[in-house]
């Protein structure tokens, strides 16, 4: 069976980098939405060659520090 | 005639008052309610206020809290003065010589106490970035766990935080 995987990387002031792999098309960013709540967060998305294929690959680096 | 003045720093903390006192060596003693009965002399003390180890006419010469500020209470004329308690084979020095050197201790402990509020700052910062790191780690984990992902925790070659969501689909 086909293996989806997410590569989370939570840095010290707590912004994420999130490498997908083994996902189609857009379904990756849409696995991120739903994991991360990303609206609004996102500072970077970097499609890779993989992406227009059928599995793709992204990295999305995200932004989320809470404001107090 | 005329006259040039000058006032002391105004004393407006009370822990850096009493630091830059007992800097001065005027052994500072807070009149608490519960010592207030034990203490007898012509000025009335008050509980809260700072009493010191210079003593004249009236009894001990005593800070009170004036609205914002401390203010030094002592007999005008300086009738019969001493040093009383652990330092009172000290010389007595006069009022004006004492309120100079006392706003000079003054001015060091308040920027004592500004680094010291600084480094509380720093610390609150600290602790606060590293509760945010860990609500980041412990959402991500709680919501992968929810969406069918087994979860690997470890760290990179930075010591940063990291997770690997992995799922058969």
């Amino acid at each position: 069976m086909p293996e989806q995987q997410i590569v989370i990387t939570i840095d010290d002031e707590g912004a994420i980098t999130a490498k997908t792999s083994g996902f189609k098309g857009e379904s990756c960013l849409e696995a991120l939405e739903e994991l991360l709540e990303l609206e609004g967060v996102v500072s970077n998305v970097k499609k890779t060659d993989e992406y227009r294929q059928q599995q793709s690959v992204q990295q999305v680096r995200v932004q989320k520090i809470k404001r107090t | 005639m005329s006259a040039v003045i000058k006032t002391t720093t105004p004393f407006v903390i009370e822990t850096v008052l009493f630091d830059a006192l007992e800097r001065v060596g005027a052994e500072p003693k807070l009149v608490s309610s519960a010592i207030l009965h034990g203490i007898s002399q012509r000025n009335q003390v008050q509980a809260g206020d700072i009493l010191t180890n210079r003593s004249d006419y009236n009894g001990r010469q005593f800070f009170r809290r004036q609205g914002e500020r401390w203010v030094f209470l002592h007999d005008s004329d300086e009738y019969s003065t001493r040093i009383v308690g652990g330092l009172a084979d000290r010389r007595y020095t006069p009022i004006s010589r004492f309120l100079s050197e006392l706003s000079l201790a003054y001015d060091a402990a308040y920027n004592q106490h500004l680094e010291t509020l600084a480094e509380q700052e720093r610390l609150r910062l600290v602790e606060e970035r590293k509760a945010r790191v860990e609500a980041t780690r412990k959402q991500a984990i709680e919501k992968a766990k929810a969406q069918g992902y087994s979860v690997k925790e470890g760290r990179n070659t930075l010591g940063q935080i990291q997770l690997v969501l992995t799922r058969t689909v």
